[in-house]
């Protein structure tokens, strides 16, 4: 990424940041406004907030408010975010198991593996394995769709 | 300060049967693995395997349970170095220049490094848990709320300016982590920050958040490489390289100790431990050094720093366990545990009265010390080859085993789900240059800072006047001022030095 390619990411990050600032302080009053509940939260959130003042201030003065340092490829790792937050939200669904098989089965065919005998057998040998072991460690039930809970 | 007799009836527990030993092995092997494997905690393999020690004496017990803690101590720094990922939060600082040295093709090196500074800073824990169990315990009781306070205030201070560039996105990313740490129920029984969910009644679920934002920040930019180490050569393990990097561990004597002190001294404050330690041991050895620059760049001394540090965190959470019945984290949390099955309560009267068993439990100890060097040196060439596993298969399966290892923790989809949403703001701030491990141990002390603030605020009945007289806060505290600003001071006069010679 060149560096003079205009980025609002990191400009929208910093006040994503002061928002969450604002509303945490904000719910913290609205439940109790009395000193004790305010002790930490209210001084850090003023901290907090004058120090992203002070950072956009010196960006402005420096010419660089929209301007990002970041060099990673946003294309080839946005997938894999996305594949893996399909994981995460499917494991009630499909089970820990099968959700597990299917995201190692698809994860490596996204990063170029092209010997399906080894992307099956890897990812059910694996996935079906760790599954396992924490079905059998762990003392809460977990979702499973073919082996048994 | 010693009672030798106690001494004498100590080694007599210990070696007049073969019986306690026999636990010592498989202890430390469980700890290892637990360590190594992300998402899996030292804590959590004590508090799996601590049903077994019903059935085992009291002292067989203790055994079977410092071995999990010291085998885990150190195992936790292998996928710190390997994979970027610290096995638990103790092996943050391990991440740090073990990582890099991997990067480098160092890996070999960086395990033996930790390995030695491991087994000396455990051994340095112990020496001054036997000479110094009622100095020390005496020293932890005059820590109040205020100090704890400043001692996590000057910590993070620190550790957001680690990235020297960024100090205020380090100072933005530290307090953020500190209020997030502080959403759920307060002490006074508030709940803040909920947005109506009952999840978030106790807090953000902070391991499972924690293994989101390192796993997640490193493994998605590295789902683009091929190998964690690049070059095929690199990536070979050898034994010989591994005793290499034992010797360049022994050639930094002065960060070893000032780790294994730190290290004590911080492991003997309740709830603060080896998550903190091995962090200040390293900004103190970067402080101290004359090339602050080369680390986080793979300079072997962040590593020594680190694992002497964690390790070394042992005995003196011991001590506060032992000494005062106070467990210093979640490990010793279980040992309590252990204690009351056992019918024993942990405090000066146990110290008094069972001197005999407090050293027999140094002792032992210093035998697992010992038996770690042989094990790791055997375990190290294993888990070593995580380093020729290709990125497409390492990747996927750290996730699954994070995603898994949060589940256990939580009990349900909680522990899932942070780990992705965590997982995507550790991602978004490395990539926009915010220090993930500021944010991470602000949400790790949150709670306690808000705690201990709340506490002095109680004490001095709200007048301010009272820190004044608290000397050692305001020590402290003037500590914290000056590792905010002497840094960038400092820069500013060599500049202009550096101007002046130019001229």
């Amino acid at each position: 990424m060149s560096e003079y390619k205009r980025d609002y990411g990191d400009f929208i990050v910093l006040m994503g940041l002061a928002g969450f600032t604002l509303w945490y302080l904000l719910d913290a009053i609205r439940v109790s406004a009395t000193p004790q509940n305010l002790l930490l939260i209210l001084p850090l959130a003023i901290i907090v907030l004058a120090i992203i003042a002070l950072e956009l201030a010196l960006r402005l003065k420096h010419g660089s408010l929209f301007r990002s340092s970041a060099d990673e490829p946003l294309r080839k790792t946005l997938p894999v975010v996305g594949l893996f937050a399909a994981y995460v939200l499917s494991l009630e669904t499909l089970g820990f198991d099968v959700a597990t098989v299917l995201f190692l089965s698809l994860f490596l065919i996204l990063k170029g593996e092209r010997n399906w005998l080894l992307v099956g057998c890897y990812s059910v040998a694996f996935g079906l394995g760790v599954a396992f072991f924490f079905s059998q460690m762990l003392p809460y039930p977990m979702t499973l769709l073919l082996l048994p809970s | 300060m010693i009672d030798f007799g106690a001494v004498g009836q100590g080694m007599d527990l210990l070696f007049s049967s073969f019986g306690p030993w026999l636990v010592v092995v498989p202890g430390i092997i469980l700890g290892l693995i637990f360590g190594a494997t992300p998402g899996l905690q030292i804590s959590m393999a004590m508090a799996i395997f601590l049903p077994m020690t019903m059935y085992m004496d009291f002292i067989q017990a203790m055994l079977f349970l410092t071995a999990i803690f010291t085998g885990g101590s150190f195992g936790a720094g292998i996928p710190a170095i390997l994979m970027n990922i610290p096995g638990t939060s103790s092996a943050i600082a391990t991440a740090f220049d073990g990582y890099p040295m991997a990067r480098k093709g160092q890996h070999n090196q960086a395990l033996g490094v930790a390995l030695a500074s491991s087994v000396i800073g455990a051994l340095i824990g112990y020496v001054v848990l036997f000479f110094m169990i009622q100095p020390l315990s005496y020293m932890v009781l005059r820590l109040g709320p205020a100090e704890m306070f400043v001692v996590i205030l000057w910590g993070m201070t620190l550790i957001a300016s680690l990235k020297g560039e960024q100090v205020l996105k380090g100072l933005v990313a530290g307090f953020i982590g500190l209020l997030v740490g502080t959403i759920g129920f307060s002490e006074i029984g508030l709940a803040r920050g909920t947005m109506g969910q009952t999840y978030l009644l106790d807090g953000v679920p902070v391991i499972p958040a924690m293994m989101g934002m390192f796993a997640a920040s490193e493994l998605f930019k590295l789902a683009n490489k091929g190998f964690i180490v690049e070059s095929a050569d690199h990536r070979k393990v050898k034994i010989g390289e591994i005793f290499e990097g034992c010797k360049m561990a022994i050639r930094y004597p002065v960060v070893m100790i000032r780790g294994g002190l730190i290290g004590v001294l911080v492991g003997a404050v309740p709830g603060v431990g080896s998550s903190v330690s091995n962090l200040l041991s390293y900004i103190e050895t970067k402080r101290r050094d004359r090339d602050p620059d080369s680390y986080g760049k793979g300079n072997p001394k962040g590593v020594v720093a680190s694992e002497a540090a964690n390790s070394s965190s042992e005995g003196g959470s011991m001590a506060t366990l032992l000494a005062l019945g106070i467990p210093g984290g979640g490990a010793t949390a279980v040992m309590l545990a252990a204690f009351a099955m056992h019918n024993i309560t942990g405090g000066p009267q146990f110290i008094r009265q069972q001197t005999d068993v407090v050293y027999a439990i140094i002792f032992a100890n210093f035998a697992q010390v010992f038996l770690l060097v042989i094990i790791g040196l055997l375990f190290i060439p294993l888990l070593a080859n995580i380093v020729k596993v290709p990125m497409r298969f390492l990747i996927p399966s750290v996730l699954v085993l994070a995603v898994m290892g949060s589940f256990g923790l939580t009990g349900n989809m909680t522990g899932p789900a942070t780990v992705l949403v965590f997982a995507v703001i550790g991602w978004i701030f490395r990539h926009y240059g915010y220090s993930v491990p500021a944010a991470v141990i602000g949400m790790l002390l949150g709670s306690l800072a808000e705690k201990s603030l709340l506490h002095s605020y109680q004490i001095s009945g709200g007048d301010i006047s009272y820190v004044l007289e608290r000397p050692v806060t305001l020590a402290i505290f003037a500590l914290l001022l000056i590792s905010l600003f002497s840094q960038p001071l400092m820069k500013r006069l060599k500049a202009r030095q550096e101007a002046v010679q130019l001229r």
